[in-house]
C-alpha cells in the first residue's frame, strides 16, 4: 500500500495530540478489513498518514450502564457475538454481528469500521439503529455524539472528518423479556438486488400489550432509518394478524419512497413485506 | 520506510525491519521466507492465508505489518511444535483432507485457533470454523471428518 507516513500511537490522548499535529490526509487504520480492500484498487491513500489505531485499550470492552450498554469502537464482531453482556440486554446486535463475512473477518474487523465505513450493505447497522444506537467521538480532542441515523450521510459517507476519531457506541439496555429478531436475505457477494435484513425488537406487557417496538429494514436503504410511525401502529395495542399486516405493508412502502423504484424495488418490497409478516406473526405466537 | 517490529512468531521472539504498511502475508513470504502461507484471492475471501494473532484466527491479507507489532502470531510452519498442531496434520493427512493442498495450510490455522479456544467442538461449530476457508478439491467432508478425529485423537 502506497502512504505517506505511518504512526501506532499507544493511547487516546496520544492520539488526539497526534492528529492535530498531522498535515495533509489522515486515515485511522482499525482492522483494516474495508481499507485493505480499497487500497488494493488505486493509489488513493499515497499522501494520506496512516494512524493504527487497532488495539488501542480505551477503544476497547463492552460495559452495562444503568440503561446503556456501552461498547468500545474497538471491539471485533467475534466479542460482540460471544459477549454475555450483548447476548442478554441487546442479542439483535450478536445476531447481526454473528452474519458478518466469515470468523476470520469477524475475528479482526471491529463494530466502529462497520459504522465508519458506511456501507449500505453493512450488517451492523439496522441492528444497531433499533437499539437507537449514539455514536461518541472525539473531534479535536472535544467529546461529541450523534445518534446512528445522523452520523450516516448518504452511502460510504459519514459526518465525520477524517480526524474524528469514535471512541465508543452507545445502545439500549434491553429490558427482561424484550423478544429480538435478526433475519438476513442474501450473502455478501450475492448482488446487492437480492440482499436485505430486518431487525425488530418488541416487549409486550403482562395483559399482552405491546409497550416497546421497533423494526427497520436493512442493506436497502442508502443509510439507516426508523420508523417511530410504523412503530406506533403496534404500541400500545394488542398485535393482531390485521396490525401485523399494516406494519409489513407501511415497512415495505418505505423501499420505492425512500430508496427509489429500481429494478431491485421489484423484488425487495414484496419479500419485506412476507417476511416482516411471517417473523412478526412467529414472533407474537411463540409463548 | 521501514520500521522496527517486534512480535513472537511460532514462540520464537523476531525483531525484523519491515514496512508496516505491507500486508502482514507479504512480510511473511518475502521478508520472512516463511511460504507455507498461502496467497489465493487476497480480499479476504478464500481463507488460504490464514494465521492465528493473539488466539484468533484471521486473513494475513487483510492485516497490516504494523498490527503484528507486539502480537503473538502461529502459522502453519510453528504447528508440528504444537500437540493441537501435529495431531491436526496427521489426521488431515489420514482422512484424505489434502489433495492439491493449496488450502490446507490455511485449513490447519483455522482448525488450530477452533481446538485451542473449543476442545470439544460440534460437527456444526467445525463447519463454521471453516466456513471462511474455501477448498476446490474435497468437498470438505474429508476435512471435517479430519477434524473429528483429530478431536477424538486429542482427547484419548
Ligand atoms: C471477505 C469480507 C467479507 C465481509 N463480509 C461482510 C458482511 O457480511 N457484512 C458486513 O457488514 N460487512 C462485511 N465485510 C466488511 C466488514 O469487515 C467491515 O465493514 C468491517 O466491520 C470494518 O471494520 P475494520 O475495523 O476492518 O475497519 P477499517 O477497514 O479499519 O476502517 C473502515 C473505515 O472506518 C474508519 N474507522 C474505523 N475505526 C474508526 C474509529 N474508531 N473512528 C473513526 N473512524 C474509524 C476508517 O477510517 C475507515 O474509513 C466483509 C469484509 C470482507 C473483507
Ligand atoms: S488470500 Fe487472504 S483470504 Fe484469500
Ligand atoms: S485440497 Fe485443493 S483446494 Fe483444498
Amino acid at each position: 500500500m502506497k502512504y505517506k507516513a505511518y504512526y501506532r500511537p499507544q493511547s487516546v490522548p496520544e492520539t488526539v495530540e497526534l492528529l492535530a499535529s498531522l498535515e495533509g490526509p489522515v486515515v485511522l487504520f482499525a482492522g483494516g478489513t474495508d481499507i485493505l480492500i480499497y487500497a488494493r484498487e488505486d493509489d488513493r491513500y499515497a499522501d494520506s498518514s496512516i494512524v493504527n489505531i487497532f488495539g488501542l485499550p480505551e477503544l476497547q470492552g463492552i460495559t452495562l450502564l444503568d440503561d446503556e450498554i456501552r461498547i468500545g469502537a474497538g471491539v471485533t464482531h467475534t466479542e460482540i457475538e460471544q459477549s454475555p453482556i450483548i447476548q442478554k440486554y441487546a442479542k439483535v446486535l450478536a445476531d447481526a454481528c454473528r452474519t458478518i463475512g466469515s470468523l476470520q473477518i469477524r475475528d479482526h474487523a471491529t463494530i466502529a469500521g462497520n459504522i465508519c465505513n458506511a456501507s449500505p450493505a453493512a450488517d451492523s447497522l439496522a441492528a444497531l439503529a433499533i437499539l437507537d444506537a449514539k455514536i461518541e467521538y472525539l473531534h479535536e480532542g472535544k467529546p461529541c455524539e450523534l445518534p446512528l441515523v445522523d452520523l450516516i450521510a448518504k452511502p460510504y459517507k459519514t459526518v465525520l472528518t477524517d480526524r474524528d476519531l469514535v471512541t465508543c457506541i452507545r445502545i439500549r439496555r434491553l429490558p427482561e423479556g424484550t423478544q429480538t429478531v435478526f433475519y438476513k436475505l442474501g450473502r455478501r457477494k450475492a448482488l446487492a438486488i437480492s440482499r436485505m435484513t430486518i431487525a425488530l425488537l418488541a416487549h409486550r406487557a403482562a395483559d399482552g400489550t405491546v409497550d416497546d417496538f421497533n423494526i427497520t429494514v436493512g442493506a436497502t436503504f442508502p443509510k439507516p432509518y426508523t420508523f417511530p410511525e410504523i412503530n406506533g401502529i403496534l404500541l400500545g395495542k394488542k398485535p393482531d394478524p390485521a396490525r401485523i399486516a399494516e406494519i409489513a405493508q407501511a415497512i415495505s412502502a418505505k423501499i420505492p419512497e425512500i430508496a427509489g423504484i429500481r429494478k431491485s424495488t421489484t423484488f425487495k418490497q414484496p419479500v419485506c413485506r412476507n417476511m416482516t409478516a411471517r417473523l412478526l406473526n412467529e414472533l407474537f405466537t411463540e409463548a | 520506510m521501514k520500521q522496527t517490529l517486534s512480535f513472537t512468531l511460532n514462540h520464537k521472539p523476531y525483531t525484523i525491519e519491515a514496512d508496516p504498511c505491507d500486508r502482514f502475508l507479504d512480510v511473511l513470504r518475502n521478508d520472512l521466507s516463511l511460504r507455507g502461507t498461502k496467497e489465493g484471492c487476497g480480499v479476504g475471501e478464500c481463507g488460504a492465508c490464514t494465521i492465528v494473532i493473539n488466539s484468533n484466527a484471521v486473513t494475513s491479507c487483510l492485516v497490516l505489518a504494523g498490527q503484528a507489532d507486539g502480537a503473538d502470531i502461529m502459522t502453519v510452519e510453528g504447528l508440528s511444535e504444537t500437540e493441537i498442531g501435529s495431531v491436526l496434520q496427521r489426521c488431515f493427512i489420514e482422512n484424505g483432507a489434502v489433495q492439491c493442498g493449496f488450502c490446507t495450510p490455511g485449513m490447519l490455522m483455522s482448525a488450530y485457533a477452533l481446538l485451542q479456544h473449543n476442545p470439544n467442538p460440534t460437527r456444526e461449530e467445525i463447519k463454521e470454523a471453516i466456513a471462511g476457508n474455501l477448498c476446490r478439491c474435497t468437498g470438505y467432508v474429508p476435512i471435517v471428518n479430519s477434524i473429528e478425529a483429530a478431536v477424538k485423537s486429542l482427547q484419548s
